[in-house]
């Protein structure tokens, strides 16, 4: 098994984001299609299909996660928040119906982590929203555990092609197991070997010179 | 759409996800701190109008901004806090003294950093173990024995061991070392473990 | 955990041997050795008997459980129950790794043995996976892993923790307003 030094910030997972993980910044970016109930006046200029110069009340717009977080308030009729497609009840059906066909890299790639965010807006979806990906999550459980336990020495780009952000790490935790075991077994880790970042660096270098 | 450049760093820093150091973005940073300092004084002047005339209208719009200017700071912050959890790591695979293009990667605050790292880090391994300390980035895993056999990959120059011998660190050339003398120059890349 | 260390941890188990020389007791920290006669058999650590054996100093003689009669019980006692049966030795696995590269001459029917070593790890893997997987389906909230040595939880440790406190968010969901309410994140 290859010790790594650096091990980043993990991501919060659920409602709650880790403030330094750059896995939860990147899905803080994911967009989310928005009405304001309210007029944001001088900031025109940010969306380009009008030319006033406020953003109207009732003005459709994407507006990053972390934005729609920072402005949405409970009481005040700030902001309306519209589910993704993939969170709605046709989509939901499908994935109750089989969660394992359903290419969640294409669809997400934060299927979880996002599902999880929208329930800060109250929708009164929220409580079906809540149950699909947990649902989800269950239903190819089995399916990314066996892919990461059973592909050993193999191209595993085909496996993880589907897989969701969360379920990627899942993959690799269960691989880097696999993997060390697998080492050990063949009396592979008492043999000191260079290390990946300084592989790595090299690689690089020497991909710098030839281009 | 305001903090673009915020997460071009992020980005940038997610894409090396073995834990390389990019090239400190110097550009970057300075362009997300002029943004910064144009919403805050926009703010300014916005507060102070919404204050003076009343105008609470206004509002919604300075809310706005005010989360720009948080979503800037958390990027930047995360950038270089995770850029630290990298330099820290450099310590541990390459030793206390860094090749120069690594170097060249990190700012003049990120060298100190590193700088401080390393000396705590050997104040503490010199207070282990008793007189002569412990170097804790050594037999990272329980060594089988306490000799090796190496072969050098490069030319390397010449090399001191405990008794006081020197040795021809020469390319292709094999030797019988003590195992604690070797495992850092095999972690570089210099010298090769030949498993019997 | 690296299997290595796991393996280090393994080789603290005592082991019979039969040495070919004389010493007297030697006193470590770990605790006395010895006192060594040519011909009389002394536990010793599975460390140290690697080390005087592999100097052809003595000759180890294997567990009472390293036996291809008593691993096939505990094969088919293995296949036969749900639930992880008792080993007879928490480091099994290690400990027929070690004994069989370095002491395969002391060892009868030493290929027999290891695969059924391999058999008995195989089932119990597979059984770990297969509980692991209702575990998640039913959402139980605790489980008992009774029997299951160091190394098999080694293999699956950070796979499983992970996929349960991933399952454990996403069921926090469900329970609306223990969220923190108004977010400080950005």
């Amino acid at each position: 098994m290859d010790t790594q030094s650096y091990m980043p910030v993990p991501p919060g997972v659920g409602t709650e984001e880790n403030f330094f993980s750059l896995d939860d910044i990147l899905l803080s970016q994911e967009r989310l299609p928005c009405r304001t109930e309210m007029a944001f006046p001088r900031l025109g200029f940010l969306e380009k299909s009008n030319d006033s110069q406020d953003i109207p009340e009732g003005t459709k717009m994407e507006m990053p996660l972390w934005l729609a977080k920072g402005l949405y308030e409970r009481k005040r009729r700030v902001l309306a928040v519209e589910l993704p497609k993939m969170y709605r009840e046709g989509w939901r059906t499908v994935f109750s119906a089989d969660p394992t066909v359903v290419d969640l890299h294409k669809m997400g790639p934060y299927y979880y982590g996002l599902g999880s965010q929208l329930l800060h807006f109250d929708s009164p979806e929220n409580t079906e929203i809540a149950q699909t990906v947990l649902q989800t999550f269950i239903g190819r459980f089995r399916r990314t555990m066996d892919s990461s336990q059973n592909a050993y020495n193999e191209d595993t780009s085909a496996l993880v092609e589907r897989l969701d952000c969360l379920e990627r790490a899942l993959f690799r935790a269960g691989q880097s197991g696999l993997n060390g075991f697998q080492s050990w077994e063949k009396g592979r880790t008492s043999h000191l070997t260079a290390s990946n970042l300084v592989i790595n660096y090299r690689k690089r270098k020497i991909a710098e010179v030839q281009s | 759409m305001f903090c673009e450049k915020a997460i071009e760093l992020i980005r940038e820093l997610h894409r090396m996800g073995d834990g390389q150091l990019p090239a400190f973005n110097e550009d970057c940073i300075r362009q997300v701190l002029e943004e910064m300092k144009a919403l805050y004084e926009q703010n300014q002047s916005d507060v102070n109008e919404a204050k003076s005339e009343g105008r609470s209208e206004l509002i919604p719009t300075i809310k706005f901004r005010h989360c720009c200017l948080l979503r800037n700071q958390r990027c930047i912050a995360a950038y270089l806090y995770d850029r630290l959890l990298r330099i820290r790591a450099l310590r541990w695979e390459y030793g206390s003294v860094l090749p120069a293009t690594i170097r060249f990667h990190m700012c003049a605050e990120e060298l100190e950093w590193f700088n401080q790292y390393k000396k705590s880090l050997a104040t503490y391994m010199r207070s282990l173990g008793g007189e002569e300390g412990l170097d804790i980035t050594q037999d990272m895993k329980p060594p089988k024995s306490l000799y090796i056999e190496v072969r050098c990959l490069k030319d390397h120059g010449e090399f001191e061991i405990d008794d006081g011998t020197v040795i021809l660190l020469k390319k292709n050339s094999q030797h019988f070392l003590p195992r604690w003398k070797c495992e850092q120059l095999i972690r570089l890349g210099v010298l090769e473990h030949v498993m019997s | 955990m690296d299997p290595s260390e796991v393996e280090f941890l393994a080789e603290k188990e005592i082991v019979k041997i039969i040495p070919n020389f004389s010493l007297d007791k030697i006193y470590l920290i770990g605790g006395d050795l010895g006192p060594f006669n040519p011909g009389l058999p002394v536990d010793v650590p599975v460390w140290l008997a690697l080390n005087l054996k592999q100097r052809q100093k003595c000759r180890i003689v294997p567990p009472e459980w390293m036996d291809v009669e008593k691993l096939e019980e505990i094969r088919e006692q293995e296949r036969r129950e749900d639930a992880f049966t008792p080993i007879p030795n928490p480091h099994y696995m290690e400990l027929t790794k070690l004994l069989l590269n370095h002491a395969s001459d002391n060892i009868p029917k030493a290929d027999e043995i290891r695969t059924l070593v391999k058999d008995i790890w195989d089932t119990r893997i597979a059984k770990l996976r297969l509980s692991a997987d209702s575990f998640i389906s039913q959402q139980e909230a605790h489980a008992k892993l009774d029997n299951l040595t160091l190394m098999e939880i080694n293999t699956t440790r950070t796979f499983l923790l992970d996929s349960l406190n991933y399952m454990y968010k996403l069921r926090s969901n469900m329970q609306p307003g223990t969220g923190p309410g108004k977010t400080q994140d950005y």
